[in-house]
C-alpha cells in the first residue's frame, strides 16, 4: 500500500537563474522545480537524450503544424544531418514551405492583427503571424512541375512511394539547409501518410495537365507502409518525437503497433486537449491502451508551443552530448 | 503594345497568379498547354471578366507603369 510519506518524497526546489546560463543548466533548474510544464520540458530532454544515446533506437520525427514556415527548417535539417533522428513523418505542407525556400522563396516575420483582406489584396498568405509571397509560391510549384516531368521520365510508370518521390526531389536540390536535401544525403527517409493534403496534390494535378496520356508521374499512397513497417520490424527499440500530431504522430505509432513492438520512448509536444477525442490531444496513456506506446516507455506529453519547447529540448540535449558525439543512425 | 484598364488584361482574370509583383503574372492555363506562362498583366486574356478582381496588381502596375517617364 501507498503510504502518506510516499507522496511526500521530493520537494520542490525554487529556481535559481542567473546572468550566464546554458540553455542546459535552465532546464536543470526546471527539473529541480519539476512543475507544470518547466517539469515536463526537463523530463522531455531526459527522455530524448536517453533515445539518442540508446544504440539500438530507432528515432522517429512526427511534424505537423506550420513548423517550417516559422523557422524550424535548419533545426530539423541539422538533426538529419547529424542523423539525431532516423525518420521523418511529415505533413506535405511542411516539406512543400522547405522547398519554397529551398528553391528561393521566404517566409515573412508578420503579425496575427492584421487585415485578412488587404493581405488578399496584395497576394500575401498568412500563417498566424507569418507570411508569405503568392509568388514564392507559383515559383516553386513552376520548378516542381518540372521536376515532377524529369522524375516521370526516369521511372517511367513505376508507382513511388512518398518516400522515394522525397528521395527524387532531395537529389535535384542544392540548398543544404533544405530539409528534403539534408535527408537525401544522409539516406533519412521522409513519409508523408498525407501527402495528397498540399500543395503537392496540385503540383501533380498541374503535372498530369501537362503531360501526355501514359507518362504521368505515378505516386502509391499505400507503398509507404510496407516501408515503415520494414523500419520498425528492424529496429530493436523504437522512440518518437511528435511536434503537434495528427497523421504524422499516428502514422508512426501505428507502425510501432503493427509490428507488435510498441514504443519505448515518446515525446509530445502539442496544445491539445483529450477531451474532444482527436488524436493530437490524447494522451500517451490513452495510446498505451492501444499498444502502441509500452506501458514501461519514457515518455511525456509537454503542452506548450512546440516552437518554444522543441528549440529548448534540443539545444540543451546537443549541449549535454558535446560537440564530438557521433551516432550512426538506425535501423 | 499595353493595355489600357477595362481592356482584357490577364491581371484582369480570376486565374492570375503574382509572378513579379505587379507587374507580370504566371498564368497556370497557359503553362499546362506548355506555353510561356510569364506574361505581363497587360497581356490580351481569353478568362478576361467585366469586373476588377478584388486584388491590386492590376491597379498598381497601372500607377506604376503611369510614374515611368515615356
Amino acid at each position: 500500500m501507498v503510504g502518506r510519506e510516499d507522496f511526500l518524497n521530493t520537494p520542490v526546489v525554487h529556481m535559481k537563474l542567473n546572468s550566464n546560463m546554458t540553455v542546459d543548466q535552465l532546464i536543470q533548474q526546471f527539473k529541480k522545480s519539476g512543475s507544470f510544464g518547466a517539469g515536463r520540458l526537463a523530463s522531455a530532454c531526459d527522455v530524448y537524450e536517453g533515445m539518442v544515446r540508446d544504440k539500438d533506437c530507432t528515432i522517429f520525427l512526427a511534424l505537423a503544424g506550420a513548423m517550417v514556415p516559422a523557422g524550424l527548417r535548419t533545426t530539423i535539417a541539422d538533426l538529419i544531418r547529424k542523423r539525431l533522428i532516423d525518420a521523418l513523418v511529415s505533413t506535405g505542407a511542411n516539406m512543400v514551405h522547405d522547398l519554397i525556400e529551398a528553391l528561393g522563396g521566404h517566409h515573412y516575420q508578420g503579425s496575427w492583427f492584421v487585415d485578412d483582406y488587404l493581405l488578399y489584396k496584395y497576394h500575401i498568405y498568412r500563417i498566424y503571424d507569418v507570411f508569405v509571397p503568392e509568388e514564392d509560391f507559383v515559383k516553386a510549384d513552376e520548378t516542381l512541375i518540372k521536376m515532377f516531368e524529369e522524375i516521370a521520365t526516369k521511372t517511367g510508370r513505376k508507382p513511388l512511394s512518398t518516400n522515394e518521390l522525397m528521395s527524387e526531389v532531395g537529389k535535384r536540390l542544392k540548398d543544404p539547409n533544405s530539409i528534403v536535401r539534408s535527408a537525401y544525403e544522409s539516406k533519412v527517409p521522409i513519409f508523408l501518410p498525407a501527402m495528397r493534403d498540399s500543395e503537392f496534390a496540385y503540383i501533380h494535378r498541374v503535372h498530369q495537365k501537362r503531360s501526355p496520356k501514359e507518362k504521368g508521374l505515378l505516386v502509391d499512397a499505400f507503398k509507404e507502409v510496407p516501408e515503415l513497417l520494414d523500419i520498425t520490424s528492424r529496429s530493436e527499440r523504437l522512440g518518437m518525437i511528435v511536434l503537434g500530431g495528427g497523421v504524422p504522430r499516428n502514422s508512426v505509432q501505428h507502425a510501432a503497433l503493427m509490428t507488435g513492438k510498441g514504443l519505448d520512448y515518446a515525446v509530445i509536444f502539442t496544445t491539445d486537449r483529450p477531451e474532444p477525442g482527436g488524436l493530437s490531444g490524447s494522451t500517451i496513456e490513452e495510446t498505451i491502451s492501444w499498444g502502441k506506446v509500452k506501458q514501461k516507455a519514457n515518455k511525456v506529453m509537454v503542452i506548450g508551443d512546440a516552437l518554444i519547447s522543441f528549440p529548448l529540448m534540443t539545444a540543451s540535449v546537443l549541449e549535454r552530448l558535446g560537440p564530438g558525439f557521433h551516432r550512426k543512425g538506425n535501423p | 503594345m499595353p493595355k489600357k484598364a477595362g481592356e482584357k488584361v490577364c491581371g484582369n482574370c480570376r486565374y492570375h497568379n503574382t509572378y513579379e509583383y505587379p507587374d507580370r503574372v504566371f498564368c497556370f492555363a497557359k503553362f499546362s498547354n506548355r506555353e510561356n506562362p510569364v506574361i505581363s498583366i497587360f497581356n490580351s486574356c481569353d478568362e478576361w471578366e467585366s469586373k476588377l478582381q478584388e486584388c491590386y496588381c492590376l491597379e498598381e502596375a497601372l500607377a506604376k507603369r503611369g510614374k515611368k517617364p515615356k
